[in-house]
């Protein structure tokens, strides 16, 4: 138990009431450290994708405990008033799809959310550069989204992930659509950011070609999650 | 700073929004009710107009002789046709006679035996008168006695009175004839004058009654125009001033004429002179009785004042005036005005010099602060 | 921070254009619209100040010349000429018939003008945009180029040719036909006169009448006929007054004394914009207001649209932590900016279609302020609904 990171106890999700009632979380259990990237992995119908929207708090648990860093955002309910500002400030996230703007160019699409957050748009932008920089796409930083190819798409989402520096970054599916050398290339820098910037990351994923790269897995089925050992292998 | 395909953009979409922009402030400010009225402007000029007085007559003949008998009766013959030339004394037609021929012949017959009465009233007092005589020498000697000469005397006077009844007589038997002949002559239509026959009224066999006509005669060289002049337009009418006559049927030429005389009543109920108006020859084809004519009698020129045409005369309040340029600004100038001629030219007798800039045409009516601008022409309107 | 509504509209300007395009035609068609109901009314009012007159005299109990028709002795004029405050009584005849040059024709209305002081005389055209004021008695025109005439054309008017010499514009019924200006005499003429054929026709039907044919009275048949052939009627007396005297107290005492019904300019305002445009007016009245909800509602409707377009990149500008204020700001922007382009496409589309029209079409900057202000309106109401359904949007749906 780290006191940064990212710590979730017991967390419970219920749709509808009574006899009806679907558990999709029953019992989740997970802590990521900080620089840490662990891969959270299961069937679809697992209850993944409402594990991911309670962590980003876009859905309320039923039941449960999180704590991100030094504060306790949810135990048995929303301790944090402001979600949004949570979102924004402490959660980054990085879908399958890149879902960048399409109406803003590459640069803005990062810097946008420092913007949010009342950062100078001069400062916002220069944030911005250095992560495209890190992410080596700081040459296509006027471009339009629509310009981009997949994997630079990609790499714009991640860098707009990490932006904020956020102490946890949620990633689904991040390398689904990319091919091996590629995946690499992103879960790659995933591990890169995640040092720099001291931030824990759950990657969702069933990935055969990352899986191997994880340290850590945890496993869920059934709304349940066990952890296990990854292998750890090395980047090629 | 941005980098080009941005720059692109943002470029191309001002390449829109600007001229949008640009257009929508014209619209603004150049149509509807903020716009400024186009007006055409001219110059004051000094000038010497000829005005001119325009009536419409018909063409009449100034003599027109209805001939008609001064009796009922029935027409007998009509020997002449519309357009026949006749002459003065020419007889024309006429009525039947129906009793008169015998009533004349009658009345020749009571001549004749007033003439024979005549005669023997003469002879009884002839013989009277010797008798008278003879009985008075006869008295002389004694022979017979006064009463017998004094009844030869009476005798003689009975005579005497005899021969002046039958004297009498005879001169109304005369007169009677001369009435039923006078009568009788009546019963011819004759032509009064030289002319030509306009009208057949009545053909033979119609019944007219007395006084209505018959046939109808006029002196062609005696045509003249009977014009009628609005009163309000008429001032300066005069005999014998110049005219131009266009004919209706004829509009291509132009007769000239002079005015004769201005009628001494005018038409009270349609507000207008009449004047008679002669041709100065006598047109070649004659035109026709009530064929209509334009007639512009020519007044004599007018002394050199400032002019303007007659568009440019408005009102502004009650005040009859123009709007002037004065320094660029519009101004309304009452003005006093003279006569004006028939091409719209009218006299500035007080108000206005020459060289004024006057506004003669305008896109809609203008008020005192009214924004204008110039042009040459108002638009809408062709060359 | 960046204004998204901007950066929207920079990259999609295509699409915004052309919509504010499509969306300003159908705001200029309203403008047109509501311009088209505001002619209506100045033509009424362009036929009353064009007349010059203070005071219409017509025949008693009718709502003449213009609404209903009227006719009076064109000796009245005297009468009224002598009674106080009156500066000028002019007789005016009005007729609306075919005028006739060369071989097409147009529908006017024929004015006969009395003749009188130049300038000063009600019933002449007030002011001209070619040529001159009529100056014979006879057989000369001025027409409003609304009837497509030159300077020099022969027109045709019952039996009469009558050339143009002035034009003038803007003179027009209330109805809209044009007017073509002409000597009284020879418009009591047309008014009254018909064609050659009827009155030929007549005056056999006079010579068979025993009554008026009568052989112990010669001149009797001639002189029915030309009595028959005479008219001495006018439509209206039109009273200008000196200046001091009330339209209203002149107008009562021209109506005691002289039997006549008399109104003044405000009340023939009333009786043709009241009665006789009235029911043409709430047609086009009712038409413009079903045209602006339609419009409205089409507004509303493209806003919505193009704001559920972008449903999910807003989800995503939710998900990353765009406050609610932020999104409704962009959406309400756009609105407001299709709004203004509309408008601005709108009004001009209005300026120059208005004159293509057959009748006169009047845009106010006050119909365009209004315009204007209900367009903002519209929009800002529409983009609300918009933000609620963008507002409602779960950020969830942007993650699987």
């Amino acid at each position: 138990m780290t006191k940064k990171g990212i710590h979730i106890e017991g967390l419970s999700k219920r749709f509808g009431k009574g006899d009806t009632a679907v558990y999709a979380l029953k019992d989740v259990n997970m802590q990521v450290a900080p620089g840490e990237v662990v891969g959270l992995i299961g069937p679809s119908g697992s209850g993944k994708s409402t594990l991911l929207k309670c962590l980003g708090a876009v859905i309320d648990p039923s039941a449960g405990r999180m704590t991100l860093g030094d504060e306790v955002i949810y135990d048995d309910g929303w301790k944090v008033r402001d979600l949004r500002a949570l979102r924004r400030d402490k959660i980054g996230f990085v879908f399958q799809s890149p879902y960048l703007i399409p109406f803003l160019d590459v640069t803005d699409n990062v810097a946008l959310l420092p913007m949010l957050a009342g950062i100078s748009n001069a400062k916002s932008r220069a944030k911005a550069l250095a992560l495209l920089t890190a992410l080596d796409v700081q040459h296509r930083a006027q471009a339009m989204p629509s310009q981009l190819s997949g994997g630079e798409q990609q790499r714009v989402a991640i860098a707009r992930g990490l932006v904020n520096q956020p102490p946890v970054i949620l990633t689904d599916e991040p390398t689904a659509a990319l091919d091996s050398v590629r995946a690499m290339a992103v879960i790659r820098i995933l591990n890169d950011m995640a040092q720099k910037f001291e931030t824990a990351i759950i990657v969702v994923t069933h990935d055969e070609k990352i899986i191997p790269t994880f340290k850590r897995i945890y496993h869920i089925r059934d709304g349940v999650t066990h952890e296990e050992v990854g292998e750890g292998r090395a980047f090629e | 700073m941005k980098k080009l395909p941005i720059q692109g953009r943002t470029l191309a979409l001002l390449a829109i929004i600007i001229p949008l922009l640009a257009l929508f402030i014209y619209v603004g400010l150049r149509s509807g009710p903020l716009a400024p009225v186009a007006v055409t402007v001219a110059s004051v000029e000094s000038g010497s107009i000829t005005p001119a007085l325009f009536g419409i007559g018909t063409v009449e003949s100034r003599y027109t002789y209805k001939i008609g008998p001064i009796f009922a009766g029935r027409v007998k013959s009509l020997d002449v046709h519309v357009g026949d030339q006749v002459k003065a004394g020419q007889v024309l037609g006429g009525m039947e006679p129906v009793d008169l021929d015998d009533r004349v012949r009658s009345q020749e017959s009571v001549l004749k035996r007033a003439e024979a009465v005549l005669q023997e009233s003469k002879a009884r007092q002839v013989y009277a008168q010797i008798q008278a005589k003879r009985y008075e020498q006869l008295l002389s000697v004694q022979a017979v006695s006064e009463e017998s000469v004094a009844t030869k005397k009476q005798e003689l006077q009975v005579a005497n009175a005899e021969l002046s009844v039958a004297q009498a007589d005879l001169a109304r038997a005369h007169s009677d004839r001369e009435g039923f002949i006078a009568q009788r002559s009546n019963l011819r239509l004759i032509a009064p004058v030289d002319g030509v026959v306009a009208v057949r009224d009545a053909d033979p066999g119609t019944t007219v009654v007395a006084g209505q006509a018959v046939v109808e005669v006029i002196d062609p060289k005696s045509l003249w125009i009977n014009v009628r002049f609005d009163q309000i337009n008429a001032s300066g009418l005069a005999a014998g001033l110049p005219t131009r006559i266009i004919l209706r049927s004829r509009s291509g030429q132009i007769l000239k004429g002079s005015v004769l005389r201005v009628e001494l009543k005018a038409d009270a109920v349609t507000e207008e002179m009449l004047a008679k108006v002669t041709f100065d020859n006598q047109p070649d084809s004659l035109p026709s009785i009530g064929e209509l004519a334009e007639v512009t009698v020519d007044l004599p020129a007018l002394p050199t004042v400032p002019l303007i045409s007659n568009a440019a005369v408005q009102r502004e309040g009650d005040k009859v005036g123009v709007w002037q340029i004065v320094d660029g600004d519009l101004h309304f100038s009452p003005i006093k005005l003279g006569a004006s001629d028939l091409n719209g030219y009218v006299q500035v007798l007080e108000g206005l010099n020459k060289g004024d800039q006057v506004v003669t045409y305008s896109e809609k009516a203008l008020k005192v602060g009214s924004r204008i601008h110039i042009v040459d022409r108002i638009s809408g309107v062709s060359p | 921070m960046i204004s998204l509504a901007g950066r929207d509209i920079l990259h999609a300007w295509g699409k915004f254009i052309f919509t504010g395009i499509g969306l300003g035609l159908l705001i200029g068609v309203t403008l047109v619209m509501a311009g088209v109901y505001r002619g209506m009314v100045d033509d009424g009012k362009a036929l009353l100040d064009n007349s010059g007159a203070d005071l219409w005299v017509v025949q008693k109990d009718t709502l003449g010349p213009y609404a209903e028709s009227s006719s009076i002795n064109d000796d009245v004029y005297r009468t009224i000429l002598a009674m106080p405050g009156v500066a000028e009584a002019a007789n005016v005849t009005y007729l609306t018939t075919q005028v006739h040059k060369g071989e097409s024709d147009v529908r006017a209305m024929v004015v006969g003008i009395a003749p009188g002081e130049l300038g000063a005389t009600p019933g002449w055209p007030p002011y001209l945009v070619a040529g001159r004021q009529i100056t014979r008695s006879h057989y000369e025109a001025v027409a409003d180029i609304a009837t497509g005439f030159k300077l020099g054309d022969s027109l045709a008017i019952r039996r009469n040719h009558y050339t143009v010499v002035g034009l003038t514009r803007r003179m027009v019924s209330s109805s809209g036909d044009p007017m073509v200006f002409v000597p009284l005499k020879d418009a009591q003429e047309a008014q009254f006169l018909k064609n050659n054929d009827a009155i030929w026709q007549s005056r056999q039907r006079t010579e068979a009448n025993p009554a008026f044919n009568r052989p112990g009275v010669p001149g009797l048949l001639d002189a029915v006929i030309a009595s028959q052939n005479t008219n001495l009627s006018v439509n209206a007396v039109l009273v200008t007054l000196k200046p001091g005297y009330a339209q209203n107290e002149v107008a009562e005492s021209i109506q005691r004394w002289k039997r006549l019904t008399v109104y003044t300019r405000a009340q023939m305002e009333d009786i043709l914009v009241g009665k006789l445009i009235a029911t043409s007016a709430k047609q086009i009245g009712m038409f413009l207001v079903i045209l602006a909800i339609v419009s409205a509602a089409i507004v509303a409707f493209i806003i919505y649209s193009l704001t559920m377009d972008k449903i999910r990149e807003i989800a995503v500008l939710k998900l990353i932590g765009t406050r609610n204020r932020t999104i409704a700001a962009m959406i309400m922007q756009q609105a407001l900016a299709l709004g203004v382009i509309g408008f601005v496409v709108g009004k001009i589309t209005a300026t120059f279609a208005a004159p293509v029209f057959p009748k006169y079409v009047l845009l106010t900057p006050m119909d365009s302020v209004i315009g204007f202000l209900a367009v903002l309106v519209i929009c800002i109401l529409a983009s609300i609904i918009a933000i609620r359904m963008a507002l409602k949007v779960d950020p969830a749906e942007a993650i699987g």
